[in-house]
């Protein structure tokens, strides 16, 4: 069970999928690979990267702190991302392109002294076994851990924590409720999170 | 309750469409839809971050644009690569030089028939 739960907070997976309707929705990011593979066709990989240019961006972003900048990264990266499928077999794209992204921002930021540095520390999530996390949700224990785990936070994140899952208030009303900058609202709720995973973590093991 | 509780630990959220990211990114869903983008994005580092950087992005409109430029160029690229490529596949052709090869020859040899036949009395 600790196995499981290690790989729930560790891989996390969401089904995020920046899809424009006209980008062959119905096509999986892996079929869309094994497209490619089979005929060496670029358009299959046009859809692909289409599909995460948005989020690229977005990464680029937080990472470099200008939008030309970043728009400039997001070109560099379809490249090398073009390049590289090219050469080796990715399995999990969304991940894979995530890897590319940071380490590429984290390149620009290296090759230019003065600019603010940021750690990334983060592991690249892999994709995880749907059953594993729906045995976890699905054990009426880890409910009453929960609750107890949300007691136990801080005042600050119990309160975004709450606004945000059980209230389902958006950021943006938390914010005026709390007086919390949106940043905090964010941060407490992510801290909130992680802290109540390894007090029920412990509940569990304890 | 524990559906509530569920939503901490869960990342079997559906699909947020660019759509509806770039309209939550402009402040136009309502406060029940910020929400659920907002637990969707916070699902993976990814998102994540893709979310703290695009809100950086001082005007929201333009988002959008910037996005369709950068699939237009990266749609060129492709093409051109793609051009490229069967240039390349058409130059590797051997049969193309070997009918070259042949019809080379060809004339070569008439060539030298028709200028023995004209060398003969």
């Amino acid at each position: 069970m600790k196995f499981v739960f290690s790989r729930i907070i560790e891989n996390e997976i969401s089904y995020f999928h920046p899809v424009n309707p006209k980008l062959n929705k119905h096509i999986s990011d892996l079929e869309l690979l094994e497209r490619f593979y089979a005929d060496r066709d670029n358009q299959w990989l046009g859809i692909l990267l289409e599909r995460y240019t948005l989020l690229l961006l977005g990464v680029c972003m937080k990472y470099l702190k200008n939008e030309e900048l970043a728009r400039d990264s997001v070109q560099q990266i379809f490249l090398k991302a073009i390049t590289e499928l090219q050469k080796y077999r990715v399995e999990y794209f969304k991940s894979w392109i995530y890897m590319v992204a940071k380490n590429h921002c984290l390149m620009q930021l290296r090759d230019k002294p003065g600019k603010n540095t940021i750690e990334v520390k983060d592991s690249i999530p892999a994709e995880t076994d749907e059953t594993d996390k729906e045995s976890l949700l699905l054990n009426e224990k880890t409910y009453e851990y929960m609750g107890e785990a949300l007691k136990e936070l801080n005042a600050e994140q119990q309160l975004c924590v709450t606004l945000f899952y059980m209230e389902k208030k958006s950021y943006q009303q938390i914010t005026e409720q709390t007086g919390y900058s949106m940043m905090q609202v964010k941060s407490h709720i992510q801290n909130g999170k992680r802290n109540m995973r390894i007090l029920i973590e412990k509940k569990m093991n304890g | 309750m524990s559906d509530k509780l569920k939503d901490i630990l869960s990342h079997l959220s559906p699909e947020v469409d660019q759509e509806t990211l770039l309209r939550y990114l402009e402040g136009r869903l309502s406060d029940e839809q910020r929400h659920e983008v907002e637990k969707k994005m916070m699902a993976t580092n990814f998102t994540d971050d893709a979310m703290d950087g695009l809100q950086e992005i001082k005007n929201k409109e333009k988002i959008s644009s910037l996005v369709e430029q950068l699939n237009r160029d990266l749609h060129k690229k492709l093409e051109k690569k793609k051009k490229k490529r069967e240039k390349l596949r058409f130059k590797d052709q051997p049969w193309l030089y070997i009918a070259i090869f042949i019809i080379l020859l060809l004339i070569v040899l008439s060539y030298m028939v028709i200028n023995r036949m004209l060398q003969q009395p």
